[in-house]
Order: C-alpha cells, then sequence, then structure tokens
C-alpha cells in the first residue's frame, strides 16, 4: 500500500508545473540559465521518471531519504520524523479536549433533548461544524494574541530560551483550542444521536426498571454503547489528522506536518514530500489498526470474537 | 416504483416511504429553517445580476476601502469594487465550484462503489484496493499536489474536490448494494443476461438514491469550505474573480481585519449561514430517511 | 446544560490565564537579544544557509558571514568589507584588494587564501554554485601574501564588482575537507558554521529560527546586543501578527499593511525604494503586440498615476523606461500620461480589431499579494475601456517559472502577457538579461523574445563602456530607447517597507533587492 502510495504521489509530482529549479528562481532577479541546468543535472531532474524512481527508491529501502532541496544540508528523514512529534502534540491536545467537550456536550444535548441546553449546543456544534477552521484561526489569533496578547502569535517555543515544557504549553493552548471547535462539533453531534438512540433501547429500559439511578444509567450503561460510533469518527479523524492541520498550522507557525507538506509542495521539494507522504501513509495505516483495537476494547462483542 | 418494492419489507404499504420521508422532513425544525435561510440566499446569489446596479469587477478608485453606504451598501474593498456584488458573485462562483464538483463525485463515488459491489469478486478487490489507497493517502498530500497540478479557477477547482471526495461515497454505495447482490432480484435479473448498466441503474441507483441524496446534500456543505480552504492557501480561485473563500483571504493582512472589517465579515457571515443551512438540511434528509428516527 | 457551558468557559479561562503566567517567565531572558523577521518578504530566503546557492537572504546571511565589498546602506556606492580598500587597474581589468585583519568566529586568522578558496568554489559548477556564469570573466586569483588579493579578468565587467557584493567568504580551513559535490548537503551550514562578521551562529532549530551571539573581537567593535534571532514566518502576514504582539522587534512589510504603522508610536516604518521595475510583458512571438502601436496604446490606456496614488498611497515612482534613478533617466522621455482616446485611436489605426477583437488574453503573474490582485484588477478594467480584454492569471513562483522559462519551445499563448519585475539597480545592467536579444533563452532570459536592435545596441555599449565619466550616459541610451520603442509597457518602481520597533536603536535595514548585502553593521544595533 505504502508503496503504491509512493508511485502515485511520485508521478502526480510530476505532472505538477514547475519543478525544484523554477522553485528557486526569483523572477525579478535572473540567474544564467546554465547554472540553473548544472543544478538540474546535479539533482538528476534530467533523467527520464521510472529511473529517477527507481533510484529513490533503491536509495530510500537503505534508509536514505535523500536531502531537503531548499534547505542547506538537512536530511529529510530526521525533517519528516521531528514534525511527527508536534503535529501530534497540538493534534492530541486539540483532539483530547475535542472528545471531552463533544462527548459531555452530546450527553447533556441527548439528555435534556429538545429542551434549552439541547438547542443551543446543537445551534453552537452546526456553527462550529459550518465555520471555516481558517477563518476561526484567524480570529483567535487576532484576539487572544495581537489584541490581548495572552498567547504567543506563533511558532512552538520562544526563539533564544532553552527548551522549557511551560514555554510549549503556551505556544500550543491557543491553537489545540481553536482546532478543538470544529472537532467538538462534529463528535458532539454524532454522540448526541447515537446516546439518544440507545437510550430508547431495551437494556436501557431494563436496567431503569431495575431501579439503577438514572445518572448511572446514562453513564455506564447507555454511554458505553453510545461510544461506538463515535469511537470510529476519531479514529478516522486521527487517520486524516497525522497529516497535521494545515490551516491552523500555517496560521499559527506551528511546525508540523501539515506546514511542512504545504510549503514542501509550494517550493517542490520533492525529497521532503515523498519522505512525509511515506511516514504520514505509514502512521495511517499503524492509527487504524489502533482504532480497531480500541474498537475491541470498548465493545465487548468484538472482544468475545 | 422500484423503491417501493426494495425497500417495501415490513414497511406499512398506506404511505410510500419516499412520501415518509417527506414528512419526516417537514416537521424538522431545523430542516425547515435550513430552507428558509438557503432559498433566499440561492435566489439572490443567482438573480443579482439583474437588479444590483454594480458589477463585481467595476473598480473605483475614488471610493477605496469605503465602508457600507447607500452607494455601497456592504462598503468597497481596496480597489473601490463593491462588496455586496462581490459577495452575491463570489457565492455564485463558491456555489457552482460545490455543487459541479459533488456532481461530479456523487457519479464517480456511485458508479465505482456499485461496480465493485456487483462486478465479481475480482472486481471488487481491485476496486477497493483503488479506494483503499486514495483513503489512506494523506488528503494534505492528496490535496496539494492536486491543486498544483490543476491550477487555479473554477474547472480546476471543481476537479481538486470531486477528486478528493468520492472514496467515502463508494464505500457507502458499496456497503449498501453489498447485501442486495445475492438477492433473488439481481440474481434472476443476471441469469437473464442483464448487463452491468441495467443493474446499475434498475437495482442499483433506487437502492442507494438516499444515500446519494444525504451525501449530496452534507458534501456541498463541505465542498464550500474546502473551496475558502483552498483559495485561503492560494490553490482555489484565484482573484479577480470573487469567491467567497479568497474574500476571506483578505483577513489575513491586520489592517483589512481590524479597519475594513466589512470586507471580510460580509463574505464570512455568507459563507457560514449558507453552509450552516445546508447543514441542517443535510440533516433533516438524513434523519427524514431513516425509517428508525420515528422510533425517537 | 448551562453548567457543562459554563464550565467550558471557565476552563478556557483557566487555561488562557495559566497561559499568559507561563508567557511571562518565559520572557525572562539573559542578556540584549533583537529578534527580528529577517527573511521575510522578498529579499529573504529562509531555510538556507549556503550563500553560493543564494538566490536572496543577504540582508541575514551578512550577518555572519562578509564579502569583500557591499553596498552602503543607500546602496549608492560600494564600500570595503573584508576588504579594506581596492584598486582597479586602468585598462579595467585587474582588481587588487587589500584585506582587512579578522579572524574567523573559531579563531584561526583570515587570509588571502580563504578568498581564492571562495572563489574558486563559487566558479566550481560542482559545488552548485549559482556564480558560476557570473563570474565567468575570472581569468586568475592570485594571493601575492596573506593580506592581498588580485582578481585579473578577461575582459572589462562594469558589473563585476556589483555581483562579488554576494560572494560571501567562507573559511578554507573548515570547508576544504569537504567535496565540492557534496558541500550543499552539508550540515556545516546549518551547524557549526564559521564568519567573519559581527555575531556567530550558535543555533538553528529546523524551520522555526536561527540564533546567533555576539563576536566580542569583531574588528568593527563588540556588538551591543547578545544575541540576534531570525525568526521565519511563513508570510508577512505572520510576522506583522508576531510584531504587533510584542514578540519580534522587526520585520519586513507589504505596503498595505505598512499603513497601520504610519502613526503608530511603538514603531518606526522604514521605507526604501524596491530597485525592482514592474512592467506588463509582452511577448513577441505572438501576434499580438508586434505593431509598436498597440504597445503605446497599452501604455496611454494604463493610468499609472492613479494606480501609484490610491494602490501604493503615492509610494511608487512611474517608469517611463525600466529606470527611474534620476541619473540613469535623460530628459524629454515621451510621459505616455493617461489618455484613453488616444490608446482607443493607436488601436484603431493599428487595426486591433482584426488582430486580436475582444478575445480574452491572458495576463499571467507570480505576484500572489491582495496589493497585485487590486492592481491587476485596476489594469484589467482600465484596458477594458480600451478594448483590451486582459484576463489575469495568478499562479505560483515554480508555475511561473516552469511556463515561462519552459526549455525548448514553450507555449507562447500561456503567457502573451506577464505582469512582472525585474531588478534595474543599484546596478543598471540588471536588465540586460531580460531586454538584450543576445539573451534570448537558453543563453539568458529573455523570455518576452525581446529582439529589437537599437536597444540591444544601447545595451551592448553600455555594458562595455570601459570609461566611468561616460557610464550613465550610456545607460540613459538604454533608458530612450525602452522609452521609444517600448519592448514592455513599463509601469513603476514600487517602494518597499520594514517595520521596526522604536525599542532598537541605530538599527539599519534597507529594502534591498536579494537582500543585499549593505552595509548595515549589525554590531552598532541595540535595543532598549
Amino acid at each position: 500500500m505504502v508503496l503504491a502510495l509512493s508511485v502515485l504521489i511520485f508521478l502526480l509530482l510530476r505532472l505538477a508545473p514547475g519543478d525544484p529549479i523554477d522553485a528557486y528562481i526569483n523572477p525579478s532577479v535572473p540567474l544564467s540559465p546554465q547554472d540553473l541546468e548544472a543544478l538540474r543535472l546535479r539533482l538528476s531532474l534530467d533523467q527520464p521518471l521510472p529511473i529517477q524512481y527507481l533510484g529513490w527508491l533503491r536509495a530510500a529501502l537503505s534508509g536514505d531519504f535523500g536531502y531537503s532541496i531548499q534547505r542547506s544540508g538537512v536530511a529529510v528523514l530526521p525533517l519528516v520524523l521531528g514534525r511527527v512529534g508536534p503535529t501530534v502534540l497540538l493534534m492530541g491536545t486539540g483532539l483530547a479536549i475535542a472528545i471531552v467537550v463533544g462527548i459531555a456536550g452530546g450527553i447533556v444535548s441527548a439528555v435534556r433533548r429538545n429542551a434549552g441546553p439541547d438547542i443551543s449546543l446543537s445551534v453552537l456544534s452546526f456553527v462550529g461544524i459550518s465555520s471555516p477552521a481558517f477563518l476561526t484561526a484567524l480570529l483567535g489569533l487576532y484576539f487572544f494574541s495581537v489584541l490581548l496578547r495572552w498567547a504567543p502569535s506563533g511558532g512552538m517555543q520562544t526563539p533564544g530560551t532553552p527548551f522549557s515544557v511551560f514555554d510549549v504549553l503556551t505556544h500550543l493552548i491557543l491553537p489545540a483550542c481553536l482546532l478543538s471547535i470544529g472537532h467538538a462539533a462534529m463528535i458532539m453531534r454524532y454522540m448526541r444521536s447515537s446516546l439518544l438512540e440507545v437510550l430508547g433501547q431495551d437494556y436501557v429500559r431494563t436496567a431503569r426498571a431495575k431501579g439503577v439511578r438514572e445518572f448511572w444509567v446514562i453513564m455506564k450503561h447507555a454511554t458505553r454503547n453510545a461510544l461506538l460510533p463515535v469511537i470510529t469518527l476519531i479514529g478516522s479523524t486521527i487517520g486524516i489528522a497525522v497529516g497535521g492541520a494545515i490551516f491552523l498550522e500555517s496560521v499559527f507557525n506551528w511546525p508540523g506536518m501539515g506546514l511542512l507538506l504545504v510549503n514542501a509542495v509550494g517550493t517542490r521539494d520533492y525529497p521532503v514530500i515523498m519522505g512525509a507522504t511515506l511516514v504520514v501513509g505509514a502512521c495511517v495505516i499503524l492509527v487504524n489498526l489502533l482504532t480497531d483495537i480500541a474498537y475491541a476494547f470498548v465493545d465487548p462483542r468484538v472482544r468475545v470474537s | 416504483m422500484a423503491l417501493t418494492t426494495s425497500m417495501g419489507e415490513g414497511v406499512p404499504r398506506t404511505k410510500g416511504p419516499l412520501r415518509r420521508a417527506f414528512g419526516r422532513f417537514i416537521a424538522n425544525r431545523a430542516a425547515r429553517a435550513g430552507l428558509v435561510i438557503l432559498i433566499p440566499i440561492l435566489l439572490a446569489v443567482s438573480t443579482y445580476h439583474l437588479w444590483w446596479p454594480i458589477g463585481p469587477n467595476a473598480i473605483d478608485l475614488r471610493a477605496m476601502n469605503k465602508g457600507p453606504s447607500t452607494a455601497h451598501w456592504l462598503g468597497s474593498d481596496g480597489v473601490g469594487r463593491d462588496v455586496m456584488a462581490r459577495v452575491l458573485q463570489g457565492g455564485r462562483i463558491s456555489l457552482i465550484v460545490a455543487v459541479g464538483s459533488v456532481a461530479i463525485s456523487t457519479v464517480i463515488g456511485f458508479l465505482v462503489g456499485a461496480i465493485a459491489s456487483f462486478g465479481g469478486r475480482v472486481v471488487d478487490s481491485t476496486v477497493m484496493r483503488l479506494v483503499d489507497l486514495a483513503m489512506t493517502s494523506p488528503p494534505v498530500i492528496f490535496l496539494l499536489v492536486l491543486a498544483s497540478i490543476a491550477g487555479t479557477g473554477i474547472m480546476p477547482t471543481i476537479l481538486v474536490i470531486s477528486l478528493l471526495s468520492w472514496p467515502v461515497l463508494s464505500r457507502m454505495v458499496r456497503a449498501r448494494l453489498m447485501e442486495l447482490r445475492e438477492r433473488d432480484f439481481v440474481v434472476a435479473a443476471r441469469g437473464m443476461g442483464a448487463r452491468m448498466p441495467h443493474l446499475l441503474l434498475r437495482h442499483g441507483l433506487p437502492n442507494s438514491i438516499d444515500i446519494l441524496v444525504v451525501y449530496a446534500t452534507l458534501q456541498i456543505a463541505n465542498a464550500i469550505l474546502l473551496e475558502a480552504g483552498l483559495s485561503f492557501l492560494g490553490l482555489g480561485i484565484p482573484p479577480p474573480e470573487a469567491s467567497w473563500g479568497n474574500m476571506l483571504n483578505l483577513a489575513r493582512s491586520t489592517i483589512v481585519l481590524e479597519q475594513y472589517p466589512w470586507q471580510w465579515m460580509f463574505p464570512g457571515a455568507a459563507l457560514v449561514l449558507t453552509v450552516l443551512a445546508i447543514n441542517f438540511i443535510g440533516d433533516g434528509l438524513r434523519d427524514a430517511f431513516d425509517p428508525r428516527s420515528d422510533l425517537n | 446544560m448551562g453548567i457543562s457551558r459554563t464550565a467550558r468557559r471557565l476552563a478556557l479561562a483557566g487555561l488562557l490565564i495559566a497561559g499568559t503566567a507561563f508567557a511571562t517567565v518565559a520572557e525572562a531572558q539573559s542578556g540584549k537579544t533583537i529578534t527580528g523577521g529577517f527573511d521575510v518578504g522578498p529579499g529573504g530566503l529562509p531555510k538556507n544557509f549556503n550563500p553560493l546557492v543564494s538566490t536572496a537572504g543577504f540582508t541575514w546571511l551578512s550577518t555572519y558571514f562578509e564579502p569583500l565589498v557591499v553596498w552602503n546602506a543607500e546602496l549608492t556606492e560600494l564600500k570595503g568589507s573584508l576588504a579594506k580598500d581596492w584598486k582597479v587597474s586602468d585598462d579595467q581589468l585587474t582588481y587588487t584588494f587589500n584585506l582587512a585583519k579578522e579572524t574567523w568566529h573559531d579563531g584561526k586568522p583570515f587570509t588571502s587564501k580563504d578568498v581564492k578558496f571562495t572563489f574558486d568554489l563559487a566558479r566550481n559548477k560542482a559545488s552548485g554554485s549559482l556564480f558560476a556564469a557570473r563570474l565567468g570573466d575570472i581569468q586568475s586569483v592570485e594571493t601575492p601574501d596573506d593580506r592581498t588579493v588580485v582578481i585579473k579578468l578577461s575582459k572589462p565587467n562594469g558589473s563585476f564588482l556589483a555581483v562579488i557584493t554576494q560572494v560571501l567568504i567562507l573559511p578554507e580551513h573548515a570547508l576544504a575537507g569537504i567535496a565540492p559535490e557534496q558541500l550543499a548537503n552539508s550540515k556545516w551550514w546549518s551547524t557549526t558554521p564559521v564568519g567573519t562578521g559581527p555575531f556567530k551562529f550558535k543555533q538553528y532549530v529546523t524551520d522555526q529560527y536561527v540564533e546567533l551571539s555576539a563576536d566580542d573581537d569583531y574588528r568593527g567593535g563588540k556588538p551591543k546586543v547578545d544575541t540576534l534571532i531570525n525568526r521565519y514566518f511563513e508570510n508577512p502576514a505572520a510576522a506583522v501578527a508576531a510584531l504587533r504582539a510584542g514578540e519580534i522587534q522587526f520585520t519586513y512589510v507589504e505596503s498595505d499593511d505598512a499603513a497601520t504603522f504610519k502613526n503608530d508610536s511603538n514603531f518606526t516604518l522604514i521605507e526604501g525604494g524596491s530597485y525592482v521595475v514592474n512592467y506588463i510583458g509582452l511577448n513577441q512571438k505572438v501576434d499580438l503586440f508586434k505593431d509598436l502601436k498597440v504597445r503605446q496604446a497599452i501604455m496611454y490606456a494604463i493610468d499609472r498615476n492613479a494606480i501609484v496614488e490610491s494602490l501604493y498611497g503615492g509610494a511608487a515612482k512611474v517608469a517611463n523606461c525600466g529606470y527611474v534613478a534620476p541619473h540613469l533617466v535623460p530628459e524629454g522621455l515621451e510621459p505616455y500620461a493617461y489618455d484613453p482616446e488616444k490608446a482607443k485611436a493607436l488601436l484603431a489605426e493599428a487595426g486591433w480589431d482584426k488582430i486580436n477583437g475582444d478575445k480574452p488574453i491572458t495576463l499571467l503573474t507570480y505576484y500572489g499579494s491582495p496589493q497585485a490582485a487590486n492592481v491587476m484588477a485596476a489594469i484589467q478594467s482600465m484596458l477594458a475601456q480600451v478594448g483590451v480584454n486582459i484576463v489575469p492569471r495568478v499562479v505560483d513562483t515554480p508555475t511561473y517559472n516552469g511556463i515561462v522559462y519552459k526549455q525548448g519551445t514553450p507555449d507562447w499563448n500561456a503567457f502573451p502577457m506577464i505582469y512582472a519585475g525585474l531588478q534595474n539597480g543599484p546596478n543598471p545592467a540588471g536588465l540586460n538579461p531580460g531586454l538584450n536579444k543576445s539573451q534570448l533563452p537558453p543563453a539568458g532570459f529573455n523570455t518576452m523574445r525581446i529582439e529589437f536592435d537599437d536597444l540591444s545596441a544601447a545595451f551592448d555599449a553600455a555594458l562595455g563602456q570601459t570609461d566611468p565619466a561616460k557610464v550613465n550616459a550610456s545607460w540613459q541610451d538604454v533608458c530612450k530607447a525602452m522609452n521609444k520603442d517600448l519592448p514592455w509597457a513599463t509601469l513603476w518602481v514600487a517602494n518597499r517597507y520594514g517595520v521596526a520597533s522604536k525599542k532598537l536603536k541605530d538599527f539599519v535595514w534597507t529594502p534591498a533587492p536579494a537582500g543585499g548585502p549593505y552595509a548595515a553593521h549589525p554590531e552598532l544595533w541595540d535595543i532598549q
């Protein structure tokens, strides 16, 4: 699968207009075409495509993913792997907030169905789903960083200071909160409808009839089962999330996978795009596996079989 | 009707399922609200050139960055273009892109899903491999690479969005039609030598129409958001053509964000309202098509 | 339920308050630090540390590497940097440089051998150097002693000194061990580079920022601040947000944003000419613009003064040839004042109806800023009024170059018109590659395939001018030929802006093309 993916992306890349050298030319400061040609030769961009691909594959199989074309002396593998951490941190925090808020909101919404809290939460969640991520990111940045100065405007740490967890947290909190909005809204919708369905089922009625307190009925019997579709949703979200949140990362300069890719595609940095594709593809497959395991953990029927 | 025969099991025959679904849809408050919001927007966007005097690309260097006034209801932008006209034209473009891309992706998604389920085991596994490939390839990469190949503009944007969104639908269609494959009437049709087009149109389509309608509606909302996002990254609809996405892109500049809020607030509000309304409608349709929703 | 919502709000508020507390802790740094977005904007080239392959970014690179000679901060004349002074022989073929006394950041002495090493490397294509062709006139680099370098040229080259401002001198002792082929991928550039400048490399946090620390024994005096940080931003808007949030003290800003800082007492707005002339290129390989009358009509149809006044806020100079610097512009140029009626008449005379009529013509550009979009909207609407129907098409730089600089035979109809810019100073020869018929691809960058004999002759004469007293007059002839033959519809030279916090003292920055290098004297920069 990963191999097929690499062929696909390789071919697609070569179809895109402009190559890494074209990305390097500043049209207002012309360089000599001969010098640029020499650069193309050095990067083997003049070779036929299959040979270029096989060359890349052979090197990649031996663990050599080459060097970023647009950076001085930066190897692709450490560069790409270095982006996994920040992306996982941002997406993880954002999703964690979203899961807590979304599930809590969904439960409240379902329990108070069609009452005031449900309606306001539902409207809020619909607005959350319907707002473009980059707009909330821009507005959040403007209000909390530029106007109120509560949080830094971007990056992952304060330049020039030694690494500290506090420092990273201050940079993390705003983008993570903004990121969670859309996901929380989605989870809330799913949780609400799934819980509503479960609440109508026989075993819930049985539990109520046994005299179990309503709170426990909801928390223990209903919620657990209602979580199943939500977990599938979260799983697929995580799969997508490894690719990074392009909009948030680019508005907040967060050094994650999404930003790396946006840049690499913008500068046609072929080795970086290929390396990132492989790493992200492998992560997606891994996450899908983990989702299946989580599913088994929550759903007793799967565990038995 | 083909629909009744296939969905008929266990459902009382007093009312057709379509009519029952329609009844449920109309009874849904949110869906009604969605229609009430969406219809005027659609009307305004599609007819504005008949009643609004200023064109979306008419510049006026003497009226740059002016706030809302009687001449420019929603103010003017950085070259003195009328924001009202641009919001409406932008809406037209955004909706054309959304509807166009959803139409294409629905057709591809349905065909792929249906062919996979009717085509036999070999076809099925090859096709589904492809779908898996399209789904595991990180959307970010796919999106960016596709967009840089296709270039910018209305047609390329439609293409990129539709290529990105069909795999989900084809999975849903396949899941629905797989149950059908071994059922008597399909086996019989096949035995009588029915060809693929016949199977697709007479059996596949009627049995997945509800999925298609719900998918198409919700996907239009997504496509509008995607177009805005692509334009924000500079990959969607390039200026001077107006689209909600590229108008919102202006908010990147702090001076526009702060001092000329009408330049981004109005397209932003129009976008959120439209997407919201479509989501309401889509949600209503989903509930309406779901026979279980009567139980709640 | 209400409780949950309140709780959510409380939690959010709590997190944000905690965040503020952390931010205050993080700000406590030791020593004086200047943080800026030095690679933001067209003069920057973030993530690149190898001066041999740099097409821009010299503002930052020259804080720790230095060239032999640099422009002064006004970009009007050259000054010594690592060369204390220099002599040029009367035949313009021999350049003798006297080197300053300086040590590399690792303590080794800087000598003429380093200069020779650097020039040899820069002329060696195997190193990936982008200077090989530009330094092609060098015959030999000799080092009579440790403090003297003699460079001999094979033919006089008026731009030689301007070119070598960008050849930053590299340490032989650190790089001689790396094969030229391996040099571009070497880790040295981003981990342990050693220069001679006022600051020395401390660390690079990949794709986020570069940190330099003061070189205490710099020959120009100990730098006033201890740390200099260059933060990377994805776009100027993000840098502006950081500037306004007080996180950085300097960045380049787009001219739209510059207006916000004009009356802000916390910031100083720095304005300077861009030395890039904007023009509409008219492809001579399509049948649209062969007639001079059509080209004149385009000039008359665009109200350049109105665009400069309204869209640039007056901060651009209308260009009637490729130059706007007073010493390069002769008297008596045709000003092509806005006259749509005359434009219509000229088009009618040229038979525009038959040439093209109102069929759409693509105007290709790589300028993606909101301001450029506004400019093109204005040009589109002005040309539409005289019956020329253009459709702007904005693409990213690689796509643009992929179309326009395509080898072999490009698709002419993909770029009948371009909206572009070309460097026209401080060295006026910058326009030659785009306009001289000797520079047709693949030899050069004359992508619009302009083959005008008078203009090419004027360029050749100016480039070959060995008499310093006549140089300006020769370039004025180039200007005259451009104004008469209109190879391009020249538009204007806009100003560019930087914004510095009022906390900075003695800070020098100018929007030099490719970032300079110019004498910025970072050792004198201070912060309150």
